[in-house]
């Protein structure tokens, strides 16, 4: 019995490890939209895979001319074995007093080191 | 001395044939198509004076005003729109001189502000374009299909679309009509690379693309030119940009858009911008206008000088907010009223239509 709890807990700490070291998908993209709206660097930095690396300015400054830019209705959903997290919502961000809207799409993610990476919009 | 003296005998008889006009206020006259040549004297309202020859692009004519005697008591040049003009006069009827320059850059008050006033107005059409045409007509482009890409001030749909309309009023500017009437109805739909907020950063951006129109990961530049396919793109960016990145970076994103252009057989033909100098960003908008003008140069692409035409404008042609342009407040092409001394939005359409002018006629387009 000692042995099947020992067991079990081994699996399961395993498992929790595994989670945290891949990290969700829907999650990264989830969070990415986010920094990018807000325009936060280091997460997105954190968050790019390295093949956009060079884009981090754009991504980063993709915001900075509106105001009050936040994101409604956002869902993201990955589908399991493939590189694409599919989003519904949308961003809204205020130019001048005019609202300006953009329709959220599906992203591509790589794992880069066992961590899944945010890398564009799906083609 | 005998040629000289027919010269002058032509000179006189053209002088005496010469169209008149008043002035509706005084204004000064300034000794070259240009804020930056001295004052030569002042025009008082209905003082009749000749129209001797205008620029290149019809916004300034030479006026001399001369006495019973043949004594010469004004000469020098005012802007078109200042002018009580007859309602026949059109300015196909005067010599253009093409010689003139835009501007007197010695007189300007910093070395970076001469550098831009040098530039002139609207650039000619470089050779190379010629091939740029060609090779665009190759790959299937249309000939007469212009569009739009930039910031708020480009979406403005008082910006060029209304060319697209039949109710254009050219007054004195007779000579665009046929370019109206070419590339007119191309300007009657919208840009989507062309949209409030933009920047040249976001112009490369799938998240700012029309998801109606794009296709997925499709940037808003690549959407455009993939549904338009023009031959000509209006690019104007710079005032959003300059709030947010420094001039190297604009130039690097700015030379992104003229060699995806010309990568796809689009002449790409950029702009520089005003900007108020109570703006704090004052200086730097200039570096970013001196950029821009070097890439054109780089590029053999062509260039219309904005910033340095609308100088004499009343607030540079800016709106109340010192970003966006003054608007007229008529809904079409209108040119008759003498708006472009004073609007930077029918300003900003003569030039940008006088520039295409010179595309068509210089590449033939047809």
């Amino acid at each position: 019995m000692r042995i099947l709890l020992l067991i079990l807990a081994t699996i399961f700490l395993l498992t929790a490890c595994a989670t945290a070291q891949t990290s969700d998908p829907a999650d990264v993209v989830e969070r990415y939209l986010d920094a990018k709206i807000k325009g936060d660097q280091t997460v997105l930095q954190e968050l790019l895979c390295l093949p956009m690396e060079a884009d981090l300015p754009r991504e980063a400054a993709s915001f900075a001319t509106v105001t009050d830019a936040r994101i409604e209705d956002m869902q993201c959903e990955h589908t399991e074995g493939t590189d694409i997290v599919q989003c519904t919502g949308q961003i809204i961000a205020t130019y001048g007093t005019e609202d300006t809207t953009f329709d959220l799409a599906s992203y591509r993610v790589v794992q880069e080191d066992g961590e899944w990476k945010w890398c564009g919009e799906a083609g | 001395m005998f040629i000289r003296a027919i010269v002058m005998m032509l000179l006189s008889a053209w002088v005496l044939d010469a169209p008149q006009a008043t002035s509706y206020r005084e204004v000064f006259v300034h000794r070259g198509p240009g804020v930056t040549f001295y004052e030569s004297g002042k025009l008082y309202p209905g003082v009749p004076v000749n129209i001797i020859e205008r620029n290149r692009v019809g916004n300034w004519v030479h006026i001399t005003r001369t006495g019973d005697t043949g004594i010469v008591y004004l000469d020098g040049w005012v802007m078109t729109g200042y002018l009580n003009l007859d309602e026949g006069f059109r300015l196909s009827q005067i010599p253009v001189n093409t010689e003139v320059a835009d501007a007197d850059p010695n007189n300007a008050d910093y070395k970076v502000t001469a550098d831009l006033y040098a530039v002139p107005v609207i650039s000619e059409v470089s050779r190379a374009m010629q091939g740029v045409y060609r090779y665009g007509q190759a790959l299937g482009n249309n000939s007469a299909v212009v569009t739009k890409v930039g910031d708020s001030v480009s979406t403005n749909p008082l910006y060029l679309n209304p060319m697209s309309r039949d109710d254009y009023d050219l007054g004195p500017y007779d000579f665009l009509e046929d370019t109206i009437k070419y590339f007119g109805p191309s300007l009657a739909t919208g840009s989507v690379a062309s949209r409030i907020g933009m920047t040249t950063y976001v112009v490369f951006d799938p998240l700012w693309a029309d998801k109606e129109l794009c296709q997925p990961a499709e940037t808003p530049l690549a959407c455009e030119y993939r549904i338009k396919r023009p031959s000509i793109a209006m690019i104007l960016f710079g005032p959003n940009d300059v709030r947010h990145m420094t001039d190297a970076e604009f130039a690097v994103q700015i030379r992104m858009i003229v060699e995806q252009s010309l990568d796809q057989g689009i002449i790409p033909v950029l702009s520089t911008f005003s900007v108020h100098p109570d703006d704090g960003l004052w200086w730097q908008a200039i570096n970013f206008n001196l950029r821009l003008t070097e890439i054109a140069t780089e590029y053999e692409v062509p260039l219309i000088n904005f910033w340095a035409a609308a100088r004499i404008l009343p607030e540079y042609g800016l709106d109340e907010d010192h970003i966006h342009i003054a608007n007229s407040g008529f809904p079409n092409i209108k040119f008759s009223t003498g708006h472009e001394a004073w609007y930077g939005t029918s300003l900003q359409n003569l030039l940008a239509i006088r520039m295409l002018d010179e595309i068509r006629l210089t590449l033939n387009m047809q």
